[in-house]
């Protein structure tokens, strides 16, 4: 008894409500005090007188700091809960903890918050403008890039145009060119298709928009054979569309004497010798 | 401040709603201890606003740092206490503050104060001034500079040139008048 008396009259519990010892004495000081009622006793008494002559010596402040405090201390009111505290060091605040003590710093004043809540709102007002702006950018672009596919698309078409002119002219103004005209045999009385053929300088073209053949399968194709010396010679394959908006007259392999043309429906690709049956279109070569 | 009504809980209330997060318990904080801490404050920074921004952040440092609060190390107030005496201490010595040249010497007592701030009228103290003249000068001046200035007790024994032993004795003498008064 005579030793816990000592240690109170020592001063140290003084200190230790006042925040003036080290860590190590403070820790002493709670060790002490839960295991000694005495101390603990003493302890709440020294607080209590202390804060009796704060309050006493108490300063109001001015009427509208309240607000202000409280409004600072509900603006994060939500989120600093959930705010892990780093621990930091510096000054012992509490006049108590030691280690574990963490904390967080204050915010000086409400000012820097609304200026990053302006500054939040003026990088999301600017983000939805540009979004808007490439979205609209996008648009445009996929625009353009249709324009450019059609605008090839008609060039291609005036290319073949003017290839299938270039032959017509050619054929035309050519007088070695014979035209000839291959008629539908029994099995198909309607087939037609005309040819131009020069032996002179071994030239065959069929001419596509005229021709009256049956529309092709994909598994088959036309196949067009020249009779020289009684024997059949493949001059190559061609399709027969229904439109025929996108052929021109079309050359094919060259041949420079024949005494027969004549068009048979084969598998795709051609065959080697003709499959007689499947002849549509012949035409026999005079003189 | 006096059209609003003021918000008073029981400590372990109080302890027990800041634990919580309610914001009755923000309220009740500041009501109950806002004028005994800015008393505390004011007699550090002189200067009213600073001390306000200074009681502001104490505020805030209360209310982000209650975790580590533990009501087995001692009482809500000195824990309280000691973060606005330090709090103020640190603004003190700031670059800012100095700079702004607003220190003022340190021999600024409490009656300078009271003059120039509305000190609390309380009719149950009255008394007080039977307080300061049954507290030794000697003893008034080290929980001055203890207290309200947060002086360790080894500056104070530099600052008015007196041995450890008898800061710490006068100290425990003038805290020891206290209780006998408020008791």
């Amino acid at each position: 008894m005579e030793d816990i008396k000592a240690y109170i009259e020592s001063g140290i519990l003084e200190l230790y409500v006042l925040g003036d010892l080290t860590p190590e004495e403070k820790l002493q000081v709670q060790d002490m005090a839960s295991k000694h009622p005495e101390i603990k006793a003493e302890l709440g008494e020294i607080e209590r007188s202390l804060e009796a002559y704060a309050l006493e010596n108490a300063v109001e402040p001015s009427a509208h700091l309240r607000d202000k405090v409280l409004n600072s201390l509900l603006t994060n009111f939500a989120d600093d809960s959930k705010f892990p505290t780093k621990p930091f060091n510096e000054r012992d605040d509490d006049g108590y903890a030691v280690a574990e003590y963490d904390n967080v710093r204050a915010l000086p004043t409400s000012n820097t918050n609304s200026f990053y809540k302006y500054a939040f709102a003026a990088s999301l007002a600017a983000l939805i403008i540009s979004l808007g702006a490439l979205y609209n950018t996008n648009s445009k672009l996929n625009e353009s890039q249709g324009q450019i596919a059609l605008l090839q698309s008609r060039n291609q078409s005036f290319a073949n145009q003017v290839n299938y002119l270039e032959n017509d002219i050619t054929v035309a103004h050519d007088a070695s060119f014979k035209i000839i005209e291959l008629q539908g045999t029994k099995k198909t009385p309607e087939a037609k298709l005309t040819m131009a053929w020069s032996p002179v300088k071994k030239k065959v073209m069929i001419n596509l928009p005229d021709m009256k053949l049956a529309q092709n399968d994909k598994d088959h194709q036309y196949q067009l054979w020249a009779i020289v010396d009684g024997k059949p010679v493949d001059l190559g394959v061609f399709d027969a569309k229904s439109d025929t908006t996108s052929n021109g007259m079309i050359e094919m392999r060259s041949v420079a004497n024949a005494v027969m043309f004549a068009v048979t429906l084969e598998k795709r690709g051609g065959v080697p010798s003709p499959t007689m049956d499947q002849m549509v279109v012949a035409a026999p070569i005079k003189g | 401040m006096t059209k609003k009504h003021k918000i008073s809980l029981s400590e372990e209330e109080l302890v027990l709603a800041l634990r919580n997060r309610d914001k009755i318990a923000i309220e009740a904080l500041y009501d109950m201890y806002s004028s005994s801490l800015l008393g505390v404050i004011a007699r550090i920074v002189v200067d009213t606003a600073i001390a306000e921004d200074v009681l502001q952040e104490t505020f805030i440092k209360i209310w982000n740092s209650f975790q580590s609060y533990n009501t087995e190390k001692g009482r809500l107030f000195t824990w309280m206490v000691n973060i606005a005496r330090n709090l103020a201490i640190d603004k003190v010595r700031s670059k800012d503050f100095k700079n702004q040249n607003k220190n003022q010497e340190l021999e600024i007592n409490v009656t300078f104060i009271d003059e120039q701030r509305n000190t609390v009228y309380k009719p149950e103290l009255l008394g007080i001034r039977d307080l300061v003249e049954k507290l030794k000068p000697e003893q008034k001046a080290i929980l001055e500079l203890v207290y309200f200035k947060g002086y360790t007790h080894v500056e104070v024994s530099e600052e008015l040139d007196v041995p450890l032993g008898t800061v710490k004795t006068r100290l425990r003498m003038a805290i020891i008048q206290l209780r006998t008064y408020f008791n």
